[in-house]
């Protein structure tokens, strides 16, 4: 039997799909999930100290508010709680399949169905439409130093955290000082006899001004939804202007730089650690990292920040170029994640047995980060080039599940059998957003995780959050190439065919 | 042919060692008799501290790279120079001239020198560190080394300073390349970087420390004995290793570096010898207390191979 929708990935972007389906009447549809509960990222990543760097308020769908954020940031476990709520709420269970890791999908041209294999499944699975839910940061990146295997002593990963590991009395070495890195080092001085800090690239940091929520404030979002929709609204543009400084190179970059050298200058006191912690890239170039507890934390007498360049991981400790070998009982990695920038997470197959992974070799590339020419019906949530540096993700998930929500009830409600993007459409969009990528922070100069080894970025949206929506907000069916089953007649595609949706609930 | 940073860095990987590789207790200890024993100690001290200026000049030019891959060597030579005072340091503890967990303190040339670039490094251009630095590798280092494995027949030492040379040679191939890559630039940019660069008054205290620091070297090296040939020859060598790139010929700062390494190793030149002589003695009287400074980067000394 043949399913409407198959969502891979029951992380946000995969809940907030199946949300926005059933809400356009499409009850056809199941996720697939390959860990054994939802949340995604937010379930995998419960390090000490994990949190959102972007306000709860913001950081939550705007069809499914949450009155009872405790705090202005939220830690992981509130995050997943709130995602555990948005599945019960919209009845959601009954519709993921946990223990389902896809390793390969592919479309047949004459069914127009889509085929879902499954590790340790011999049956398959056959869906009208794919979305791609399976998100940017679901695979724990370890970094490429040498002799990594030969540490004998303890090891995690931020994203696989060891609840069991007891840190007390223990020499730890923490490799890596990005978003989790700066969350879980101010916990681990607390708790380890010493911290050694293992940095490659200082970041720019920003204070996090992190307030506790009252009692009070929840009872007005509670009883007045407006009050939220105004408070996150607050948020949103607040974020937006941000873009002026973080997405491109301007004077407000420079007001960015010396907010954070000042607020550098005012915590660190010893000027060579100073040096040390100063970026020498654009603020935005590489993400923001909003912390009030990190330079404390380093400056503690238990803690020593290390940026000599690794030479090998021994089975004691860390070498390091100034010919020290830095002993520790554990080390943790907070090197991020796997950010595929070229690769697929598992093998798909188009038409005329094209393989995405292929194509997307020199850089990967969709037209509105959703669509791909030659896989039609297949949606991605979080793909190229939609990513904010400035914004929440969230709220361009959300264009991106209402835009294709909107082609799956197009494709059901008119029983189609294809909508597959036009390729001069594509690769117009393509070449305008890599022409305005060229202008943007992230394509100053510095390495990140943005950008492919040969500096090709297709990760970004080089613009505002209004703009990446706006262009989402409708789907213009003039831009696909409908296909329709042999017995049916051929759609008439004018100007006025892009009929928005009407919404339920 | 151009040199493959790429691979360049790569080998730097490759061929990195750390101080747990070295058997600090190896026998050997005993072949310094006591006379060179005595004379070593200050030797040694000042040569350290000189692996640590370099460290830091590596440290400032790691800033100016132009490349990522060009970044990231500097910033394993300025690892690498500390490495070696490292190393030093730990050769002075195992051969017992440190008391408890000392680290001996610089003379007052190295040490306004480690001032200097502490304060004004990071705001010099690549041109005018890529030719200084150098220089002071090539001198000080390169020959203090020499005298080190002719003189120390310890095989720790010879193995330790075996490492140090290997590394050495790699920093000088970088050190030439960059002043051939920054050569290329169009003269008009070269005189207004060096123009620019001298119309610091910071310069003139660069300058006023550089100077005596070299004639300060080579009356150490007199008193350890030695010829003063060999420093000579390690500053000829800075010059001729230079001019055979006609790039590396065309910066200003290389010209200048040069003529007063020409200076420097001319006993004739009397009235250049005259003024280093007596800003040597100037120095000297200034009371250490008065010109010490320890800033953070120099406190990471460490004879410990494990920390």
């Amino acid at each position: 039997m043949t399913i409407a929708v198959a969502v891979i990935g029951a992380g946000f972007a995969g809940i907030g799909t199946a949300i926005r389906l059933k809400q356009k009447g499409i009850d056809d549809f199941t996720i697939f999930e390959r860990g054994d509960r939802v949340g995604g990222t937010w379930r995998d990543n419960t390090y000490p100290g994990a949190a959102c760097d972007i306000p709860s308020r913001l950081y939550s769908y705007s069809f499914a508010q949450n009155p009872e954020w405790s705090h202005t940031y939220s830690a992981s476990a509130e995050i997943l709680d709130y995602i555990d709520s948005m599945v019960a709420d919209h009845d959601l269970a009954r519709h993921i399949r946990f223990g389902r890791e896809v390793t390969g999908i592919s479309y047949d041209e004459e069914s127009g169905e889509w085929t879902i294999r499954f590790a340790g499944r011999r049956r398959p699975v056959t869906a009208r439409s794919v979305v791609m839910a399976s998100g940017p940061l679901a695979n724990p990146a370890m970094p490429d130093i040498r002799g990594r295997d030969d540490f004998a002593g303890h090891v995690i990963h931020s994203a696989r955290w060891d609840h069991d590991y007891d840190f007390t009395g223990k020499k730890v070495a923490v490799i890596g000082t990005g978003a989790s890195g700066v969350q879980i080092i101010p916990h681990l001085v607390k708790q380890a006899a010493s911290v050694k800090v293992f940095q490659r690239t200082p970041g720019w940091v920003l204070p996090k001004v992190d307030l506790e929520t009252g009692e009070f404030t929840k009872r007005i979002y509670r009883s007045i939804p407006g009050a939220q929709r105004l408070a996150r609204a607050g948020w949103f543009w607040g974020h937006e202007s941000v873009a002026l400084g973080v997405v491109w190179d301007t004077p407000l970059t420079r007001a960015v730089e010396a907010l954070s050298r000042l607020n550098l200058r005012l915590q660190v006191k010893d000027p060579w650690m100073r040096r040390q912690l100063t970026p020498d890239f654009s603020a935005g170039c590489k993400r923001l990292l909003m912390t009030s507890d990190y330079y404390p934390a380093l400056q503690a007498d238990n803690c020593k920040l290390v940026t000599w360049p690794i030479a090998r991981i021994a089975p004691e400790g860390v070498r390091t170029v100034e010919g020290i070998e830095h002993q520790v009982d554990c080390i943790v990695y907070a090197t991020g994640f796997e950010v595929s920038k070229q690769g697929t997470p598992f093998e798909i197959v188009g038409v005329d047995g094209r393989v995405l992974a292929d194509e997307w070799a020199g850089g990967a590339y969709a037209y509105r980060s959703v669509n791909v020419e030659g896989y039609p019906n297949l949606h991605v949530t979080f793909g190229p080039n939609s990513g904010p540096g400035h914004n929440s993700a969230l709220v361009y998930m959300e264009s991106q599940i209402d835009y294709l929500t909107d082609m799956v009830v197009h494709l059901e409600h008119n029983g189609w059998k294809a909508l597959d993007v036009r390729a001069e459409v594509q690769e117009r969009y393509n070449r305008d957003i890599q022409k305005r990528l060229a202008s943007t922070t992230w394509n100053s100069g510095c390495q990140s995780w943005y950008l492919t080894d040969d500096g090709f970025n297709s990760t970004m949206f080089p613009g505002f959050a209004t703009q990446y929506a706006n262009q989402l907000r409708e789907v213009d069916l003039r831009d696909y190439r409908i296909r329709v089953h042999a017995d049916a007649a051929a759609p008439a595609v004018g100007p006025t065919v892009s009929v928005r949706v009407p919404t339920r609930g | 042919m151009a040199m493959d940073m790429d691979r360049m860095l790569k080998m730097i990987k490759d061929r990195q060692w750390a101080l747990a590789d070295i058997d600090w207790d190896a026998p050997g200890a005993e072949l310094i008799d006591p006379e060179l024993h005595a004379r070593l100690k200050p030797f040694l001290s000042d040569l350290m501290w000189i692996e640590n200026v370099g460290a830091r000049g590596f440290a400032a030019m790691a800033k100016k790279a132009p490349t990522p891959t060009l970044k990231s060597i500097y910033e394993h030579f300025h690892a690498e120079e500390q490495k070696h005072a490292n190393a030093e340091l730990a050769l002075m503890r195992r051969w017992g001239m440190l008391d408890g967990d000392e680290i001996p303190s610089p003379n007052v040339n190295v040490q306004l020198i480690i001032n200097y670039l502490d304060k004004y490094s990071d705001g010099m251009s690549l041109s005018f560190l890529g030719t200084v630095i150098p220089m002071l590798e090539v001198a000080l280092d390169g020959a203090l080394i020499k005298f080190i494995t002719d003189e120390v027949k310890d095989p720790v030492a010879q193995d330790v300073f075996r490492h140090i040379n290997s590394d050495e040679s790699r920093h000088l191939a970088v050190d030439y390349e960059v002043m051939d890559i920054l050569g290329h630039a169009e003269m008009r940019k070269l005189l207004a970087d060096f123009v620019g660069g001298w119309l610091k008054p910071s310069m003139m205290i660069g300058f006023l420390s550089y100077m005596p620091l070299l004639n300060k070297m080579r009356d150490n090296i007199v008193d350890m004995g030695v010829d003063e040939q060999k420093l000579f020859g390690a500053m000829a060598k800075y010059k001729a290793v230079g001019s055979r790139s006609e790039y590396a010929r065309r910066l200003p700062m290389f010209r200048l570096v040069s003529l007063h390494g020409s200076w420097v190793i001319d006993r004739d030149n009397l009235p250049y010898h005259l003024v280093a002589d007596s800003l040597v003695k100037l120095t000297a009287k200034i009371p250490f207390g008065l010109v010490h400074r320890t800033p953070t980067w120099s406190q990471e000394l460490t004879y410990e191979p494990a920390a």
